[in-house]
């Protein structure tokens, strides 16, 4: 057995390099923490698999690096197309796409953005490492070491023994390192999903012609062998790429009576059925799609929905657990990509804090859990009830309640609960750091330039220009910004003080949607598609600025 | 050394994944739980107890180890660098 000087060889070492993993690690490495990143598969992200809108929140409130960076996004989304079927033999089939960006704003303002796992967890690896994190891939950590109940380091699959003052468990939903460690249980399968993915190829020009930038959701009764029994997982759901769709749908493990379903036989039977009788998939999509790739794996759907497994220890003597390896999937939209960024973002916070105080005992960490409990994105993401309410929908047979569940999980009755969350941490963001709302516009633009040419991080599309080739338009925007920037920057003081005011009314914000939401809606709605004749050329003319642009004018300037 | 699967395209296994999920005959009750989640088709009944046909199409996803309610089936990950991988996730 290789065993080597363990003794606080690292400050930190983060287990995974998916999506939070090297979140953390860059940011403990900046800090100058000796920091290593291990990953078991030979690339980061490869063994990460989701069918995935990270929505608008991960970036706006996530990490600075991916905000103000160009990440490889697949396509921007402007919102939600929910297909209810009511009866899939006529073609009943109600529509709800309230949940969208309107124009002129969509769809450079973007509601998140589509990507594949791979290639943008292997960009996050990347900037960890350039930021002085050790990243060692094919490496699988087995267990911990533990010496007097304190996990001192970590044990791979080499039998080497890495010491480190703190481990980061970014393992991912399965949760083995902290089950061996002690520090959590195995989940029950009531609360874990089955996803079954499919990739298709599809030439851009259809993508964009039949999708846009929508994504596509669909729910239906239980007894049309559509799709998953209602609150046990998720119909058809299709994400439009650059080049390409990706369909999933997924099933718990466990379901209502307690039995294991057939999910080989059912997944066979849905993919079948819906195919071939959803008349948009069959008439628009099967002609001009081919297979390129079909995947599986389990997540952690309804965690956050059980107390005790919610409450379940997230850090221990000498350990933090980040994102899916705490349980933080989102119990909404599926998707725990930005409660991973935020939890590695808290979790590198409090390492540093630990590692400088030289006190990495659980009581110390556990300020750890006092953020995350703190944190309004994480706690109303991994505790919204929508999705696991259907189930009353079906045994009621109550059409109403599946639309209400529909239009509260995945239109804009989502901000009947989101509103709170939402403005708090716009507030707390602006209160931090005043400048970031000018760097949420240059994200958005950026992001879109970015889609639009395929460029990210300066490689592929176009280079940057010199600001001589600017047109007045793009100089004027570059001028807005800067002087914003420095609006803000001034009034850098008042406007946190402001923020911080404001963020105690925050708690209001879900009761008024919740009052003026039924009001506002239908007017809101009219004057969508009343404007759509104003607003249709304002979004090409934005599209239009945006791509014909020097992208030298969305970069964040750094301050003196 | 990766191997490809006509039923699973855009995935690569690369070899020397070895047993890295295994049943514990005595516990398990042959309910065929592991069977019914398994998509890949990694499971067998056989003389009234599960058995592991073959890993060669595994994904890792754990759903046979959630599934079992009688705590038969062990679960680890693969060694580094082994195992199932795929750049469409």
């Amino acid at each position: 057995m290789d065993v080597k000087g363990e003794q606080d060889e690292y400050d930190v070492v983060v287990v995974g390099a998916g999506f939070g993993g090297p979140v953390a690690a860059r940011k403990c490495a900046e800090a100058g923490l000796k920091t290593l990143m291990l990953e078991r598969g030979e690339k980061a992200g490869e063994k990460v698999i989701s069918g995935l809108t990270i929505p608008f929140y991960g970036f706006l409130f996530g990490p600075q690096f991916i905000r103000d960076g160009n990440p490889p996004v697949e396509r921007p989304v402007d919102g939600i197309i929910n297909y209810i079927i009511r009866d899939i033999e006529t073609g009943d089939i109600d529509i709800d796409d309230s949940l969208k960006i309107p124009k002129p704003l969509s769809p450079v303002l973007a509601f998140g953005y589509n990507a594949y796992c791979q290639p943008f967890c292997e960009w996050e690896a990347d900037k960890a490492v350039e930021s002085g994190a050790e990243f060692r891939t094919s490496t699988a950590v087995t267990g911990v070491i533990k010496e007097n109940g304190r996990v001192k380091g970590v044990v791979t699959d080499g039998s080497e023994r890495i010491g480190s003052k703190i481990v980061i468990d970014a393992e991912g939903s399965q949760g083995l390192l902290a089950i061996s460690a002690g520090v959590r249980e195995k989940y029950t399968p009531d609360v874990i999903s089955l996803a079954d993915v499919y990739d298709y190829e599809m030439k851009k020009e259809d993508v964009d012609r039949i999708f846009g930038h929508s994504i596509r959701f669909c729910w239906g009764w239980d007894e049309q062998g559509l799709a998953p029994p209602l609150g046990y997982g998720n119909g058809l759901m299709v994400w439009p790429y650059r080049g390409s769709i990706h369909w999933i749908q997924d099933e718990c493990v466990r379901i209502s009576d307690g039995q294991t379903p057939n999910l080989v036989k059912d997944f066979e039977g849905y993919h079948r059925n819906i195919t071939s009788q959803l008349p948009w998939w069959r008439e628009e999509v099967a002609p001009r799609v081919s297979l390129r790739a079909h995947i599986f794996d389990t997540f952690e759907i309804y965690v956050g929905l059980d107390e005790r497994l919610r409450n379940m220890p997230n850090h221990a003597d000498g350990m933090i657990l980040i994102g899916d390896a705490a349980g933080l999937e989102s119990t909404a939209l599926c998707d725990g990509v930005p409660a991973a960024w935020f939890s590695a973002d808290i979790a590198a916070d409090v390492a540093m804090e630990a590692v400088k105080a030289g006190d990495t005992s659980a009581s110390f960490l556990k300020r750890y859990d006092d953020r995350i409990k703190a944190h309004p994105i994480i706690q109303w993401s991994i505790t919204s009830r929508e999705r696991y309410d259907l189930r009353r929908a079906q045994a009621s047979h109550d059409e109403r309640e599946l639309k209400r569940c529909v239009h509260n999980g995945w239109g804009l009755g989502g901000f009947n609960h989101m509103s709170t969350p939402l403005v708090r941490i716009i507030l707390d963001s602006i209160a931090e750091d005043p400048s970031i709302i000018a760097s949420w516009v240059l994200m958005y633009c950026r992001y879109y330039y970015n889609w639009a040419h395929e460029r990210f991080d300066g490689r592929g599309g176009r280079a940057e220009g010199s600001p001589a080739a600017q047109t007045a338009g793009q100089r004027a925007f570059r001028k807005t910004y800067e002087i914003t920037d420095r609006v803000l920057e001034r009034l850098d003081a008042p406007i946190k003080r402001l923020a911080s005011l404001l963020a105690h009314l925050s708690p209001a914000a879900n009761p008024m949607m919740k009052t003026l939401l039924p009001l506002i809606e239908p007017v809101y709605c009219f004057l969508i598609r009343f404007l759509e004749p104003l607003t249709d050329p304002l979004s090409r003319k934005l599209v239009e600025f945006v791509e014909n642009a020097d992208p030298a004018i969305f970069n964040v300037a750094k301050r003196k | 050394m990766k191997r490809v699967s006509e039923q699973f395209p855009g995935v690569e296994w690369v070899e020397g994944a070895g047993e890295f999920i295994q049943i514990d005959a005595d516990k398990c009750n042959a309910c065929a739980n592991c069977v019914k989640v398994c998509l890949a088709g990694c499971y067998e009944i056989s003389k009234k107890k599960a058995r592991i046909k073959s890993l060669d199409e595994c994904m890792e996803c754990a759903a046979c180890w959630y599934a079992c309610t009688e705590g038969a089936i062990g679960f680890s990950w693969p060694p580094g660098g082994t195992g199932y991988r795929s750049d469409w996730g």
